[in-house]
């Protein structure tokens, strides 16, 4: 019983195999095992839609080509022309988190991305590349975004900090959004639906009559919003991932 | 020369089929996750803010002036985040009229 209403229990990382090397622990896990179904959900479907290729596409094949192009449509639309190289990249990363978002949705699996270990390291990976393909690119000229132009001496002894601690937010802002409402999503939704045996227990026959008629609907509609999430989140990241990385590719703005 | 010209023209037929096919494509949620953005977004320059205060406190002994300071630049960092990403935003839509991506 505790286990059925407890929020927290779904987000519990269970060993699934135990492994240690060299002193450490790198079992292999649930999380990681949903990992591995996604990227190879992921994988295999791409294989499956271009095995067979046409002038004029098929369902599948149309499916993964309207995949890419709303991708490398957003790459496009931030980055113009330099951000050509790192579509596969932000294509990489939106899928990976639409596939973990989804697969989180179906009750009983794990959701990935509800980990801040997850989303903390796909966000500090992205700005750690923005800040070496701003070095490669414009050398010690990247730290000019820290310094805009046209403001007097004085305002940049205040100003700068502000600008450092507002890129120093981007990877924690990046990492907590995502991981934030996957983890409030799922925990809104198991509170709901947690309504109806309470209310069972509680009043008997018009307790199990009100969760149907009145706990019941809710439970839809939030589903159906955390479907809207799972995907926009996953779009969100990728889009602020070719938004930053425009720091680093732009001209100075 | 042609050869320009034909880039050119190429360039403009490619950013007329993306305008037409681009709000296909973001129809659903733009401004849901927007208002995501901003708000995550202004949370974490407080929170560095504090983190950064609180690791100068600890290093140099100044507490609490380098958590009090810190917090104040943390919360501007904040605003000034939010008031960046709103105003590209208006500038994207005034470019481009509705339904404009950013």
């Amino acid at each position: 019983m505790r286990i059925a209403t407890d929020p927290m229990h779904q987000f519990q990382v269970s060993k699934l195999l135990d492994l240690n090397v060299g002193g450490y622990d790198i079992s292999f896990t649930n999380s990681a095992l949903f990992m591995v179904i996604g990227v190879l959900l992921v994988i295999g479907f791409l294989a499956f839609a271009t095995s067979k290729m046409g002038t004029v596409p098929n369902r599948v094949q149309s499916l993964a080509e309207i995949w890419y192009s709303f991708i490398a449509g957003i790459v496009k639309d931030v980055n113009h022309a330099p951000g050509k190289p790192f579509i596969p990249l932000v294509f990489s990363l939106f899928s990976f988190i639409f596939i973990a978002n989804m697969l989180g949705m179906f009750p009983y699996w794990f959701t990935t991305t509800s980990h801040i270990a997850v989303t903390g390291f796909m966000a500090i990976f992205t700005i750690g590349l923005v800040i070496v393909v701003g070095l490669m690119k414009k050398g010690l000229g990247f730290f000019k975004i820290f310094v805009p132009s046209g403001v007097p001496f004085v305002l940049l002894l205040i100003v700068t900090p502000i600008e450092i601690i507002s890129f120093l937010s981007r990877p924690i802002s990046l990492g907590m959004r995502l991981f934030a409402n996957m983890l409030g999503g799922h925990v809104a939704l198991k509170v709901f639906a947690g309504f109806i045996p309470s209310l069972a227990l509680a009043l008997g026959g018009l307790g199990m009559l009100m969760g149907g008629l009145l706990v019941m609907p809710l439970i839809v509609g939030v589903t159906a919003l955390e479907f809207l999430v799972s995907f926009l989140q996953a779009y969100v990241f990728a889009m602020l991932t070719c938004v930053y990385l425009n720091d680093a590719l732009g001209e100075a703005h | 020369m042609s050869q320009n010209d034909l880039d050119k023209r190429i360039a403009e037929a490619q950013a007329k089929i993306d305008a037409q096919e681009r709000p296909k494509y973001m129809a659903a949620g733009k401004g849901m996750g927007l208002g995501f953005r901003m708000a995550s977004d202004f949370a974490a320059a407080v929170i560095v803010g504090v983190a950064l205060g609180w690791g100068l406190d600890t290093l140099f002994g100044w507490s609490p002036w380098g958590l009090l300071s810190c917090l104040m630049l943390g919360f501007v960092a904040g605003v000034r985040n939010v008031v960046a990403t709103a105003s590209k935003a208006n500038q994207a839509v005034d470019n481009k009229g509705e339904g404009a991506g950013e």
